[in-house]
């Protein structure tokens, strides 16, 4: 009996896809020639379009450090520990759409990136990883600085391969890369024995496609007719509907879309951690961010709305809350190109698994235009509500705070700054605080809150867009983390400039023991070192800001001058963000700040 | 079922699962097998059976895991197993279209009194003696769960002394194919 079995092919992977014809092209003129792995390397790196790449050599990766310097436009920057390169990496990718390279060697090299591979891959960016192996003969044997780097990352990123023999090694390169930026974006890593840099074999680029090219053939996956037709019915019909904005609009470059598709329907949009600065916060439509750290009229709002459509967002715990008492009114529409996202939270009346940009672009089609005005003047009156309970609330006018910081900021650089924040109180205040209205100009990390994030990923940001002014946001807690990076932003002559709001404490972890511990403040109390004299040792620019009124100033003093400058901002020991959902419950459910509290805590 | 009456994959009810039957098709590459495992691993999902083997295509291995879990949780399970990237095609068979079988070796105590008896009642569910000795007799037995799990029961009073099953491989009925 002959059997016939058919395989579905998955869009987003790219193995083998019908793309023949493009494989033909161009394969006259790029003859093969006899290369070493750690040569084929760089040449597909170079014919994906990188440029860039961070990294830190050691022994398992040496074939492809002498590599290098025969291809001098990939320009490598040497970062102090490896876990930089990876978060240098994912702020290239999140800044550019681009895929970030990062590289190290085997055992420790590998294991340092751990870190910034799971920070992409709970964000969904594209960053690629590239690890030295031992040589084949050793592997499994314990060999000196061998790590099983495959074991260790594959939960943690899209795919990771072992490259086990040189002659796979080009289409693994662009597949990886294919892979990396298709469907749901993510990190990819490739681990390179040391004996398969070295092997040569022949080495013909048209034998494999390049991302580039594997893209422009694909099909994007589009919503069908029938969820079209059903979700401009749910729109039609709502009264309270919301726009819930994630990180799929910025990743799939959805803008003008949401813009259009939200004026047209005249529906208001909130926007997540990770949809900050998808919509501009200017617009009478913008109402702000949701959940845990969310202002409370937003809150009310999910809990009021009947309609909510989602639009590449996965609905965190921290967006959430206590998921059974979720948007209880709604019903939802949600995009995603991620099917495993549908239904995972909350049900999804009309799942459409599409990217971003092309569903949006669908619906605006298939809607009609709406009037919500009676449904946003109520979600505004929330919000004055709000404004009105805190403007009772006397406070210290004498330190400089997270408020007056980044109004300077934004300011200073007319609104075109790009922000990257660390975790904690500082990326709370500054995605609730800093008016966002350049496109794609929040970066932070969402997913895993990785504290140390901020400085090395500004260095990515910084390259990825050299013409924006990019500042870091950080706490005295997570700039520590990473604080060696400041050699290599020196270095390369990169020009970052870093506010760090300095509480002497790791201070939402001292806001959770404050609320949920008793007050009891095990191990949050922090020192730091002079970041005058600190930034002065590394060859940079520090100051030290310790008054309100001198905020402004040395904004505009980091702004003028050139390279890296830290400003050390002492602000008040014990500020919380406010408000705050209880962990666990509503999201409506929410502490507030409260005038006592406050005239207590000088 | 309205989308209000249903669960999301994260408040599905406790105690709605039942028993569900994947068949995989991988890539036989390095390391794919241990992303299916780890998925199953992070989705705790509670697996009964799991056998893997060759497939009617080369390079492509075919897995049967048979699971517990609630509906909702286990189209959410079958999504994230579709994202693995040497997974080539993922279908959740529904039970009433699937033939599932296992096979299974049972070393049970048989002395001379016992052989006849066990060796009969072996016969009535067109199991094998593949293997006979003073004191045991090891049969071997294929079926679904339900014609194994019957026999084992029925060999219970003679002392079993070993059991191994591999698991269950399974395909839909009729001409289609997955």
């Amino acid at each position: 009996m002959q059997i016939t079995a058919t395989i579905t092919q998955k869009p987003e992977t790219g193995q083998t896809p019908s793309t023949h014809g493009i494989k033909e092209m161009g394969a006259q003129n790029m003859e093969a020639r006899e290369l070493a792995g750690s040569h084929i390397l760089c040449e597909a790196l170079v014919r994906e379009g990188v440029e860039l790449l961070y990294g830190y050599p050691g022994g398992a990766i040496m074939p492809f450090y002498d590599a290098l310097t025969s291809y001098p436009t990939l320009h490598h920057v040497l970062v102090r520990h490896e876990q930089a390169a990876a978060h240098a990496a994912d702020g290239y990718a999140r800044a550019t759409g681009k895929v970030g390279v990062c590289v190290a060697t085997s055992g420790p090299g590998a294991t340092n990136l751990v870190t910034g591979l799971t920070t992409a891959y709970m964000d969904s960016t594209p960053i690629l990883a590239i690890t030295g192996q031992v040589g084949r003969p050793f592997i499994g044997r314990d060999a000196f600085q061998e790590t099983d780097v495959i074991g260790v990352t594959q939960p943690i990123t899209k795919h990771s391969f072992l490259v086990q023999n040189v002659e796979d090694l080009a289409e693994i390169v662009h597949e990886a890369f294919r892979l990396a930026l298709s469907g749901r974006p993510g990190p990819v890593l490739i681990d390179i024995p040391k004996d398969v840099q070295i092997s040569k074999t022949l080495y013909r680029p048209s034998a494999s496609i390049s991302s580039s090219e594997y893209l422009r053939a694909a099909r994007v996956p589009e919503p069908s007719a029938a969820a079209l037709t059903q979700a401009a019915k749910l729109i039609r019909e709502a009264q309270r509907p919301l726009i819930m904005a994630g990180h799929g609009v910025i990743l799939s470059n959805a803008y003008q879309e949401l813009f259009v598709f939200a004026e047209k329907t005249n529906i208001p949009v909130i926007t997540t951690l990770l949809g900050l600065s998808s919509f501009p916060e200017t617009h009478p439509l913008a109402i702000g961010m949701p959940g845990m750290h969310g202002p409370a009229y937003v809150n009310h709002a999910i809990s009021a709305a009947d309609l909510i459509i989602g639009v590449g967002l996965r609905f965190d715990d921290r967006v959430s809350g206590k998921v059974s008492e979720f948007a209880p009114h709604a019903r939802l529409i949600h995009i995603d190109i991620d099917p495993s996202e549908m239904h995972k939270v909350k049900v999804a009346a009309v799942p459409i698994v599409a990217d971003a940009k092309a569903a949006l672009a669908a619906l605006i089609e298939a809607v009609e235009p709406g009037d919500h005005s009676s449904w946003i003047n109520e979600v505004r009156s929330w919000e004055a509500q709000d404004i009105e309970r805190g403007s009772g609330i006397k406070r210290d006018q004498e330190y400089p705070d997270p408020t007056s910081i980044l109004d300077a900021i934004h300011a200073e650089t007319n609104g075109e700054a790009v922000i990257v924040t660390d975790v904690g109180q500082n990326q709370m205040w500054t995605a609730r605080h800093y008016t966002w209205t350049r496109p794609n100009s929040h970066i932070t990390s969402g997913g895993l809150g990785t504290m140390g994030f901020a400085l090395p990923a500004a260095m990515g940001v910084k390259m990825g867009m050299p013409d924006a002014p990019v500042w870091v946001v950080a706490g005295d807690g997570g700039i520590q983390m990473n604080i060696q990076e400041l050699a290599t932003l020196h270095q390369e002559g990169i020009a970052v400039k870093v506010a760090i709001m300095n509480n002497g404490y790791l201070g939402m972890v001292r806001q959770w023991q404050q609320f949920f511990h008793a007050g009891n403040y095990s191990e949050t109390p922090i020192t730091g070192p002079d970041y005058v004299q600190l930034a002065s040792a590394y060859g940079l620019t520090g100051i030290c800001v310790t008054r309100r009124e001198d905020v402004a100033a040395a904004v505009h003093q980091a702004m003028e001058k050139e390279g890296t400058v830290i400003i050390d901002f002492v602000i008040e020991s014990q500020s919380n963000v406010y408000p705050m959902v209880i962990p666990g419950t509503a999201i409506t459910n929410m502490i507030e700040e409260t005038v006592e509290e406050n005239a207590g805590d000088d | 079922m309205t989308d209000t009456e249903r669960a999301g994959q994260s408040n599905a009810p406790e105690g709605s699962g039942r028993l569900h039957t994947l068949v995989v098709l991988v890539n036989d590459r390095h390391g794919a097998l241990d992303r299916i495992i780890n998925v199953l691993r992070r989705r705790r999902a509670k697996m009964q059976t799991f056998t893997i083997g060759r497939s009617e295509l080369p390079d492509i291995m075919r897995l049967t895991v048979v699971i517990n879990d609630s509906e909702v949780g286990v189209e959410h399970l079958v999504e994230q197993l579709r994202k693995v990237f040497d997974v080539r095609h993922i279908v959740n068979l529904l039970s009433e279209q699937t033939i599932s079988r296992e096979l299974a070796l049972i070393k049970v105590n048989s002395n001379e009194a016992h052989r006849g008896e066990v060796i009969e009642l072996s016969h009535l569910f067109g199991a094998h003696v593949v293997d006979v000795t003073s004191e045991t007799v090891t049969l071997e037995v294929t079926g679904n769960e339900e014609k194994v799990e019957k026999l084992v029961s029925q060999l219970q009073s003679y002392g079993i002394r070993e059991v191994a099953r591999t698991g269950f491989v399974a395909m839909t009925r009729g001409t289609g194919n997955m």
